[in-house]
């Protein structure tokens, strides 16, 4: 491509390299070092004025060395008097502290966002963002790639069997992110939720349920607290065929549905009615299977993912009160494990000194382990003020803000596997003797991990576990941990983050899917939108660079070939009405 | 170097008369992350404060994550961080995210204390496409929120005017000429011989020597503060850490030269230039330098140089290897390394800052 200049940063050269081979170039020349003291340093080898500059770096082990290099090959082309800069990173960085988790934290990924820009970054593009609020940190534009459709097309072509399987969330919090995978393929969904022990015994109302009341009021509201043998059973005998039940309804509910399945523009524009049904599919618990039925059109526009279904569904209680009419009783059930020191174990286990947890201030997770580095623990007044059984569950908020689904598995991750704790592990769903995709968006740790799959299959029975994430991080030995896992039986990333070559040769269970494609598209449509802007075409002119991010959120899709095709002949088109 | 001159007398005693204003409410507060926690330490005791308890930590996949263990609503905060050896971009990114974690809590103003400027010596385009990353480090710490920076012995006090916000440079000269005056030579402060002082030099055993012409100016500074005569060594370099040609401009013949420059990082330059007087008939060499980041082979080097004497300032953590490796048994030749404490310049200027005193008095009179 003429006028682009790919520079790859130390961290993953090898994506650099895959990206350039698919837009037919090669890395721009460029010296990458450090100085003695350590100092990063940055030499551009070759020319790059008026040239579009794309930078390719993710995260690596050593982070902030990464972090610095990108900033200063920024600088560098900035400089260097480059037309246009745009970094490229399948992995954002420090994309976890996206929000105050205790009082007084940093939220770290505004600031690099805001490092960024003066560093004098012009575009950003980036896969699966922890939170997609982040792109509201940026004052440029943020392309924001969904690596979900590439996941589903590995699970159509290499899992067998894969429409009998269930998507489970690993933790209440990424229910959202996961719910859209489990629509895209159509199938049913679970989800596993890890809390700390409030009460040894779980009684019927406060116990798990109030939980997910305050996270999904309508999917629980009648739960009933099963013996893994009653409700394995009651299940099995209840539900025969959900996939093919669940294909009837559509079926039968198609015409009612023509209007928004046969209009994807108006779904992706948040129009009115059809958007309604829309937004109430991703309803976290058995229940989907029914509301999937009232509301998806089959023939789902590819730019699925994009569609806003985001709209909490409390906020409609009237449409889910009618729906639950239709509930399927059986579906609705709730098991619990506990859970002690990261592993299932059974009912009569001994519980560990936890006698004076409960609802007390020793539950907040961050804070708890905050104060004893400090050595005083319980001594901040701000603290022990707001602590009550409803704010209890909500400890990530200094100042009492609303329950953020986003990012609760790092700070669950910490508890897991503290020995004085207990946790309860919570399943709501069906998955026995089914396949399930154990999904989030990044496999850092493996407690979590280990912990659902444990819970799917020693108590849910699940047949097989694929844990299913697109940043694969996995931090100090959690991918050796989940390969002795018996639970696990496959564990599928994608390249956005560097896995070193020999972890990768010695797992069995890891599954690598190639995200160089989808980045190669988004580069190349960002280049050539640019040049469309250039051709004087006015109103390309006047959406600017927001004209063309709904078109690379198509890439991906499985029909990526008919829209690169369109794009090229718009492209030309263009082109062609500028010289004329 | 007017501001050495010119500004005596703007300043007042050290610990004289504070101003007494609606400031008094608030108090400073000092933070410091992993890379230089003694000389914080040494810093707040001189201020007569505790640390601020501060966690500063790393995920498992090496992000560095930073909580403040205590209020700093409305406070005066003061954040030290150094640069530590080949840990420098961790530590750049401990010290930012503890900027932006005292912004988002609402403290008053927050000063970032950067006894040596990471990547100081990144400050022009020496080559075409090479990036300006000092400016870069001032944008990116006005942009986590710093209101302002300390530092000392800035590579090029251009570097200041990369900040819109205020940068009070101080000098670690004054620290050195109290040394010199203690530890070689007898002048004392009205320039009279002090013949009192045994095994010390006079004037005219001493020459000041600058490695290389940038440092010519720090050099000749020092050498009118103590009225000593002055040599410069032109060097020609090829590539950064290594030095190819030095030529002598100056008379050293049978006299302590002593080398004065604001970084060692290889000590490359020093060896070299120590081995350029030696062989121009210096008597002795000492060489005494702010910044002593002693990276690379640095010791190595040290050991096998003319050096008698590596005197450095505690701006930047030596780690005790290495310290243990340059020491020389009593009576035999050899480079030892000595270290001036500056945390009580460090601490006076945080208490200047605070009060809204006058911190030039800083520049030209060392505190005791």
């Amino acid at each position: 491509m003429r006028g682009v200049k790919i520079f790859s940063g130390r961290s993953h050269p090898s994506l650099a390299e895959a990206i350039c081979e698919r837009l037919g170039t090669s890395p721009a020349k460029c010296d990458l070092g450090n100085f003695s003291n350590g100092e990063t340093s940055v030499q551009i080898g070759t020319s790059i004025r008026n040239q579009d500059v794309f930078i390719v770096q993710s995260g690596s082990r050593k982070i902030n060395d990464s972090v610095m290099e990108l900033l200063i090959m920024i600088a560098a082309c900035k400089g260097g008097s480059a037309k246009s800069i745009t970094a490229v990173m399948p992995y954002f960085p420090y994309s976890r502290q996206s929000k105050k988790k205790s009082h007084r934290g940093a939220i770290t990924a505004r600031m690099l966002a805001n490092l960024m820009s003066v560093a004098g970054v012009d575009h950003v593009i980036t896969v699966d963002l922890h939170a997609s609020q982040m792109q509201g940190f940026f004052g440029k534009p943020v392309d924001n790639l969904f690596a979900e459709p590439l996941i589903a097309r590995w699970i159509v072509s290499n899992v067998p069997g894969w429409r009998g399987a269930v998507v489970v969330s690993k933790n209440a919090g990424g229910t959202k992110r996961v719910t859209s995978l489990a629509d895209a393929l159509k199938l049913n969904f679970a989800i596993v939720s890890t809390d700390k022990v409030r009460n040894q015994q779980h009684t019927d109302g406060m116990g798990s349920s109030m939980f997910f009341e305050s996270l999904e009021p309508q999917s629980v509201r009648p739960v009933r607290t099963l013996s893994d043998d009653e409700a394995g059973n009651e299940a099995e005998n209840a539900t025969p065929e959900p996939v093919s039940r669940g294909q009837t309804c559509v079926r039968s509910c198609h015409p009612v549905n023509g209007v928004s399945g046969a209009s994807p523009a108006q779904n992706a524009h948040g129009a009115g009615a059809p958007l309604r049904f829309v937004s109430s599919v991703p309803a976290s618990s058995p229940l989907v299977r029914n509301t999937r039925a009232d509301s998806v059109s089959p023939p789902q526009p590819p730019n699925r993912p994009n569609q806003v279904n985001t709209e909490p569904s409390a906020r409609r209680p009237s449409e889910y009160e009618s729906a639950e009419e239709y509930n399927d009783e059986r579906a609705r059930e709730v098991i619990t494990g506990r859970l002690i020191h990261g592993h299932i174990v059974d009912d009569d286990y001994p519980s560990p000194a936890i006698s004076g947890m409960s609802a007390s201030i020793a539950t907040l997770p961050g804070e708890r382990h905050v104060q004893d580095a400090m050595g005083n623990p319980a001594h901040d007044p701000m603290m022990s003020s707001f602590v009550s059984t409803v704010s209890s569950l909500q400890p990530d908020h200094a100042l009492g803000g609303s329950f953020d689904p986003a990012a609760t598995s790092d700070e669950e991750e910490e508890g897991i596997r503290n020995p004085e704790l207990e946790h309860t592990i919570t399943l709501v769903g069906h998955v026995k003797d089914k396949t399930v995709f154990l999904v989030d968006d990044m496999i850092d740790k493996s407690g979590s991990w280990i912990a659902a799959a444990e819970t799917v299959v020693k108590k849910g029975g699940a047949k097989r576990v694929y844990c299913i994430a697109t940043h694969g991080l996995l931090g100090d030995e959690s991918l050796e941990e989940m390969e002795e896992c018996d639970c696990i039986d496959y564990i599928v990333i994608t390249n956005s983050f560097p896995i070193a070559p020999h972890r990768l040769r010695h797992s069995k269970k890891l599954v690598v899917i190639d995200l160089s494609n989808l980045l190669s598209e988004a580069i190349r449509r960002n280049h050539h939108g640019d040049l469309m802007y250039e051709g004087g075409n006015c109103q390309q002119a006047s959406s600017g660079v927001f004209g063309n991010q709904p078109c690379v959120k198509f890439i991906g899709d499985s029909n990526t070939t008919l829209t690169t095709d369109l794009s090229c002949k718009t492209y030309i088109t263009r082109q062609a009405a500028s010289l004329d | 170097m007017f501001a050495y001159d010119s500004l005596h007398d703007e300043g007042t005693s050290i610990g004289g008369p504070t101003k007494q204003s609606a400031m008094a409410t608030n108090s400073i507060k000092l933070l410091t992350g992993n890379s230089h926690p003694q000389l914080a330490k040494a810093v707040a005791d001189r201020l007569g404060i505790e640390l601020t308890k501060i966690m500063v930590l790393q995920y498992s996949n090496q992000e560095t994550s930073v909580t403040i263990g205590e209020s700093v609503r409305d406070e005066d905060v003061f954040i030290l961080q150094s640069t530590r050896p080949n840990d420098i971009n961790d530590g750049l990114m401990e010290l930012l995210i503890m900027i932006n974690a005292c912004k988002t809590a609402s403290a008053r103003r927050i000063t970032a204390i950067l006894p040596n400027f990471p990547y100081a010596r990144q400050d022009k385009k020496d080559k075409s496409r090479a990036p300006i990353t000092a400016k870069l480090m001032a944008n990116m710490l006005q942009t986590a929120g710093c209101n302002h920076i300390i530092t000392m012995d800035l590579h090029a006090s251009q570097i200041q005017g990369f900040f819109n916000v205020p940068v009070d440079n101080l000098y670690a000269e004054p620290s050195a000429v109290k040394w010199i005056r203690e530890n070689l030579i007898h002048v004392s402060e009205g320039g009279r011989e002090d013949r009192n002082k045994e095994n010390h030099l006079g004037r005219n055993d001493c020459v000041i020597v600058s490695p290389d012409a940038g440092g010519a100016k720090r050099a000749t500074s020092m050498a009118d503060r103590l009225d000593l005569p002055f040599a410069l060594i032109h060097k020609e370099r090829q590539r950064p850490n290594e030095v190819s040609r030095m030529t002598l401009v100056g008379d050293v013949k049978d006299r302590t030269a002593i080398l004065v420059d604001d970084m060692a990082d290889t000590c490359g330059t020093l060896a070299k230039a120590a081995d350029t007087l030696v062989k121009h008939g210096a008597k002795d060499v000492v060489a005494l330098v702010t910044h002593g980041i002693l990276s690379g082979k640095a010791v190595q080097i040290l050991k096998e140089s003319c050096l008698s004497k590596l005197v450095i300032t505690n701006t930047v953590p030596v780690s005790e290897e290495k310290l243990d490796a340059l020491k020389v048994p009593d009576g035999e030749k050899g480079c030892r390394i000595e270290t001036i404490d500056i945390s009580p310049v460090l601490a006076e200027a945080c208490r200047r800052t605070h009060n809204g005193e006058s911190v030039s008095f800083l520049f030209s009179h060392t505190v005791v």
